[in-house]
């Protein structure tokens, strides 16, 4: 014992009080007795409370001068003795707890033992604050804990039991029994006041295990039985569970640890399972739009390492293939318009699926979106019938809608549109079908034409458009010159047919050259009249006409006195005419009279001689089709409710398949030289550079148009070399050089 | 509490009466907390405590101490400053302090918060050591130690001097406060010590680094430095900690040329890495070794006269390289006169430069985010034209100058006096300056408090900056 040493050399003072000390040896022994004595009631406080009769402040101060006197190590080691032996006796009271009270028992006297630690570190304080440090003991408070943890937690009778009591309470209640959360509650937070390390080694270890075990037995159980919605609503309610049981009973940190052991057990084992489940699988979740359990499966999919990568290619691989059969679908394909509704439709059942169910993810969409890339150019026609959608919409399907209603159908279709590889293909026949809905007079609404057109300039740039927009300024001129036309000449023209012409600039319009008919004496003089005066103020222009696309509104009076205004093409016109003179005509003596190409004269007599209620002509034989021995009279039966009938042109709205054709080879013809001028450019930046860095550089700046096939980029190349604009490199065959 | 919270003490029979708000500032972690914790005064029937209610129901406790340090104590507790009466000896007053659990409390009241430019003298303590001091070291507790020789003279806030410590009595190059009661120790290798042993059993008893306990000199841990797995004896020359406090970096040097960093894992103690001198940088032989936080970089500096040439690096320890780099080698040996040496340097606190003072006491800045090079690269500010130095007496001893950061000053000594330098540009704003001691050979900035060594007898002054004022 360290009090009893030989003296040290020490300062004035503390010898006066050795001296005192000294008076008295038994001191030190006597005090300690006091102190055993108040420590060992203190354990006991409910027994007899502070019976000892001394108040802190004589506890305190005996402590006190046993450290001041150097008996601080005997009051330490009396203290480790006192504890130990007191610890010893109740960890008996504790294991002779019958069956559910040993928690009880247990956190009772752990209460016990915690008030009586801090009381007994009260009168301590002293020595914690000198002994402890300078004699690297362990703290008042931190012995006690130490103590209870090795005498209590791991007494072998004690260590197995709280953790076989604990696990089974955490069973019961998972298998929906009430347990005394409170009780949990202490008994954990006694472990983790006992240190991290116990907390982890003597409970969350174990628990952990036994929960793997049962939730892999579960999870078993649960995917023989259920179908997939009901399994996730079942996981999802498990990892609820167990989030809430730790926030009511076990430490934050088993949080991440806990779920991530269902995660593992409930999804992760049995993932790919779960997503190909027959008939309830995700595929079908997706057919039938079940938001909730699409969600559901997305949130917990989430929690996993690769979850939603497998959601995505599943999804992927799905749309892929519904989207490739849509697409090649030849039902579908003989309606242009309801295919490009159903591309839309899908397309907006899958974005809300994202939005509602998968919170907008950005690789959703992105999947989404390469999904319809894939399958829309599946079908080379895609950007026809895209085109004749926009045709239908602006054309008559818009009417009554609002102009919101109309900017959201068109942004629509920018979105298909978007997804299109063969941009220019789609402008080739939207400029057929806008050139039609023009010179017709069709078009629903000016501004919702200009309103698409400006998607498509921000989409493509001003390039893609300027044709289009050169297409309206025409319209708006032509309309001008016309009123100043019959300004200038009205007196000239007297009671002439009234001519209206469209003014359409070469190049701008998809017009082909086609030799024009015999225009009827009447119309001719105005005809003549409007070229001298155009001509007259417009210098060193030429005049064509395109009978082929003209209209003609004539009066014809029938059979029985009745008179009907007839919208007829201008081709029809010139048949009609003829019948003024004549009552009957063969197919060969109106093919001479007009000269109107046989194609579409026979469609023109078709629609004028074979539909019912507007055949103002009568066939003979009666036929559906026209022949070149068909002879033609003037249908003097002729009735219809109308006084303005329309005959339209038999014309087929969807391409035949050679016009397809021949549509397809004027698009390959626009390529050329949109290739080569982009080889051009390159090779002027670059001056040399190998086949397939140009083949690449010249996809990568033309895709936003087409995707140019290499063969065609090598002919071009060739093409430019026989040009001389470029050469082949003399010793590396492969390389190109620019010729400036 | 009854009657208001209120309390009476009767103390060393003197009567004193208090709130129980006043008593709660000296936290529950304290003897006056413990004795008014509800614990300790549950209502019983069988015992005399809680105290009886006397004089209209104030309870009352008797406590067997010194009632004038009581008095002052108390006042501390109401005010939150501490007024100490003449005729109180403050040793006195600071036991009382302890048996109250109250000695925090005096201490954080004993003096304000560090300001350079309020630094008034506080004590001037004289060393018994014979021979010249090496270092002194500021604890983060108010407190310090001295290194001279072979031992390192420990004191604590109250500058009460607890028992030196000593690693084998060798040659202590450097010491530093790991944190308040733990101190490590930086010491030269002694050779002559190491009889017959194989070198495998690493320098036992022969210097190297250790880890003390500050309170009671314990040797807690000794440093070791393996190279090829093998154990071999070094000595240790600067130390430094990371900013997290997660390692302990010092200069070693080996005896087969096994120069370098050596780097240990705070909590374990035990070897983490070895960064070995590359050609032209003299790692082992350095003098100051400082981490910078936001570069993640250890700088190092080996100086004169320890070494021939200045050397000035920046380590990256994750990739392994001198991420940068500069040395006055080629200055030297130039024909262009210029003879400025640099004698001492500091990484200033943004990182982003390194301070550095020349024998003329000018001081110069290098930048970091630049190269460094050789030679060139020191932006000098030369101030010394403006200070009004000393004239130094034939046969004066003179000391190095030493540099140092604190709360954006920068603070250098000089022969006898220490500068500090404020401000975005670093105007000198104040002089700390003894009458006697003798050139300063070292100071050390820490625990709010500046502790500069005298070149003569080892005294050593401790500048405080004073409680701010009442108004």
């Amino acid at each position: 014992m360290s009090g009893g040493g030989p003296p040290r050399k020490r300062n004035f003072k503390i010898e006066a009080f050795k001296h005192r000390v000294e008076l008295d040896p038994k001191y030190a022994e006597r005090t300690w007795k006091v102190l055993e004595h108040a420590i060992t009631n203190l354990k006991q406080r409910r027994l007899q409370h502070n019976a000892s009769g001394l108040s802190f402040e004589e506890l305190y101060r005996s402590a006190y001068n046993m450290v001041l006197h150097k008996y601080g190590e005997k009051l330490y080691d009396g203290l480790q003795n006192t504890m130990t032996w007191r610890l010893k006796e109740i960890s008996k009271l504790i294991e002779a707890a019958q069956g559910g009270l040993f928690l009880e028992e247990l956190n009772a006297k752990w209460m016990d033992h915690n008030k009586a630690l801090q009381m007994i570190r009260d009168i301590l304080m002293y020595m914690d604050r000198t002994y402890v440090p300078t004699s690297h003991r362990t703290p008042v408070h931190e012995l006690g804990l130490n103590l209870w943890r090795d005498h209590i937690i791991h007494s072998p009778m004690i260590h197995s039991r709280l953790l076989d009591t604990l696990l089974d309470l955490i069973h019961r209640e998972r298998m929906g029994e009430v347990i005394n959360r409170g009780l949990m509650r202490s008994i954990t937070k006694m472990l983790m006041d006992l240190g991290p390390a116990v907390y982890q080694d003597d409970f969350e270890k174990p628990f952990l295990e036994v929960s793997a075990s049962f939730y892999s037995g579960e999870s078993q159980g649960y995917i023989e039985c259920c179908d997939c919605g009901n399994y996730l609503k079942k996981a999802e309610r498990r990892l609820n569970e167990e989030m809430e049981r730790v926030s009511h009973y076990l430490d934050a940190g088993s949080e991440a640890k806990i779920t991530s052991v269902v995660e593992k057990e409930m999804i992760a084992n049995h993932m790919h399972r779960l997503v190909h489940m027959e008939n309830s699988g995700l595929v079908n979740m997706l057919i039938d739009d079940k938001y909730e359990d699409l969600g559901r499966m997305y949130a917990l999919f989430r929690r996993v390492p690769d979850g939603l990568s497998t959601l995505r290619d599943v999804m992927t691989s799905y749309l892929r293939e519904t989207g490739k059969q849509l697409v090649t679908d030849p039902e579908r394909l003989k309606d242009p318009v309801e295919f490009v509704q159903c591309l839309l439709n899908e397309k907006d059942k899958h974005d809300k699926i994202i939005n509602v169910a998968f919170g907008n993810d950005k690789t959703f969409q992105n999947a989404l979106n390469s999904s319809f890339e894939y399958f829309i150019n599946l079908n080379n026609r895609s950007p026809e019938f895209i085109s004749l959608y926009v045709d239908d919409k602006l054309r008559k399907g818009l009417k009554g809608a609002t102009e919101e209603d109309v900017e959201v159908i068109l942004d629509k279709v920018m979105m298909l549109f978007r997804y299109l590889q063969e941009k220019d293909v789609f402008e080739k026949y939207y400029k057929q079908h806008l050139a039609k809905r023009l010179l017709s007079g069709k078009t629903v609404s000016d501004d919702t034409e200009r309103s698409m057109i400006v998607k498509l300039k921000t989409e493509c740039g001003y390039q893609f458009t300027s044709k289009l927009e050169g297409m309206f300024t025409d319209m708006k001129t032509s309309q001008d010159t016309m009123q100043d036309f019959y300004a200038k000449k009205a007196d000239e023209l007297g009671d002439g047919p009234t001519l209206d012409v469209h003014i359409l600039t070469t190049g701008s319009w998809p017009t082909q050259p086609s030799p024009p008919c015999n225009l009827p004496p009447e119309i001719l003089t105005v005809c003549e009249k409007f070229r001298a005066y155009y001509l007259g103020t417009h210098s060193g222009r030429r005049l064509t006409w395109q009978t082929n696309m003209g209209t003609a509104d004539i009066k014809a009076t029938f059979g029985k006195g009745q008179k009907h205004e007839l919208n007829v093409s201008t081709y029809q016109m010139c048949v009609l005419m003829l019948f003024n003179s004549a009552d009957g005509l063969t197919y060969k003596e109106i093919e001479q009279a007009t000269e109107i190409p046989a194609s579409d004269l026979k469609r023109c007599l078709q629609s004028l001689a074979c539909v019912k209620g507007k055949n103002v002509l009568r066939k003979e034989p009666m036929s559906k089709d026209i022949s070149e021995d068909d002879t033609f009279y003037f249908n003097d039966k002729f009735t219809s409710k109308l006084v303005k009938v329309k005959i339209g042109t038999v014309v087929a709205q969807k391409e035949s398949e050679p016009e397809k054709q021949e549509t397809r080879q004027r698009v390959e013809e626009d390529r050329k030289p949109q290739i080569e001028a982009a080889i051009v450019r390159i090779m002027k930046s670059r001056r040399v550079l190998d086949h397939n860095s140009i083949v690449s550089e010249v996809t990568k700046q033309l895709q936003a148009r087409f995707l140019p096939n290499p063969v065609v980029i090598k002919k071009r190349i060739e093409s430019l070399i026989e040009r001389e604009f470029l050469e082949r490199d003399k010793v590396d065959r492969k390389l190109y050089r620019y010729l400036a | 509490m009854a009657c208001g919270g209120r309390v009476r003490f009767n103390v060393g029979g003197q009567v004193f009466e208090t709130t129980t708000t006043t008593l709660a500032n000296a936290g529950r972690d304290s003897m006056l907390g413990a004795l008014l914790d509800s614990s300790w005064n549950l209502p019983s029937s069988s015992s005399p405590p809680p105290p009886p209610p006397q004089g209209g129901g104030v309870p009352e406790y008797f406590i067997d101490r010194n009632p004038s340090c009581f008095a002052v104590l108390l006042d501390l507790l109401r005010t939150g400053s501490l007024h100490v009466p003449p005729h109180l000896p403050e040793k006195l007053l600071y036991r009382e302090a302890l048996y109250y659990g109250l000695l925090d409390h005096v201490r954080a009241a004993r003096w304000g918060a560090f300001d350079g430019d309020r630094l008034r003298l506080a004590a001037s303590v004289p060393g018994r050591a014979p021979g010249d001091g090496t270092a002194i070291r500021a604890a983060p507790d108010g407190g310090c130690c001295v290194a001279h020789g072979g031992a390192v003279h420990v004191y604590n806030w109250m500058l009460d001097e607890r028992r030196p410590v000593s690693l084998d009595h060798s040659q202590v190059n450097d010491a530093a406060y790991l944190d308040a009661s733990t101190l490590l120790v930086a010491a030269r290798e002694r050779r002559h010590h190491h009889r017959g042993g194989a070198d495998g059993d690493g320098g036992d008893g022969g210097g190297g680094m250790a880890a003390f306990s500050a309170v009671s000199g314990e040797l807690l841990h000794r440093f070791r430095v393996a190279h090829a797995k093998q154990a071999k004896p070094f000595t240790a020359g600067a130390l430094a900690f990371d900013g997290g406090g997660a390692s302990v970096f010092a200069s070693c040097k080996g005896r087969l040329n096994e120069h370098g960093v050596g780097v240990w894992d705070r909590a374990t103690g035990e070897q983490a890495d070895f960064f070995y001198e590359p050609p032209g940088c003299a790692l082992g032989d350095a003098d100051k070794l400082q981490w910078l936080d936001g570069a993640s970089a250890l700088m190092v500096a080996s100086l004169f006269p320890r070494s021939d040439n200045c050397f000035i690096g920046l380590l990256d320890f994750r990739a392994k390289a001198v991420a940068w780099s500069w040395s006055d080698a080629t200055a030297a040996a130039s024909a262009l006169g210029d003879d400025k040496r640099v004698l001492h340097a500091v990484a200033m606190e943004d990182g982003r430069s390194v301070c550095v003072i020349n024998q003329y006491d000018d001081l110069g800045f290098l930048d970091l985010r630049k190269g460094g090079g050789t030679g060139g690269g020191v932006r000098w500010c030369s101030r010394s034209k403006l200070m009004s130095r000393k004239v130094l007496l034939p046969g004066e001893e003179s000391c190095y100058p030493r540099l140092a950061t604190h709360g954006g000053q920068l603070f250098s000594s000089m022969n006898d006096s220490v500068s500090v330098f404020s401000g975005p540009e670093f105007v000198l704003t104040s002089t700390l300056r003894r009458s006697h001691g003798g050139a300063i050979c070292d100071f050390s900035i820490g625990g709010d408090r500046l502790f500069a060594l005298h070149n003569e007898e080892n005294v050593f002054d401790v500048w405080e900056t004073p409680p701010p004022p009442i108004i």
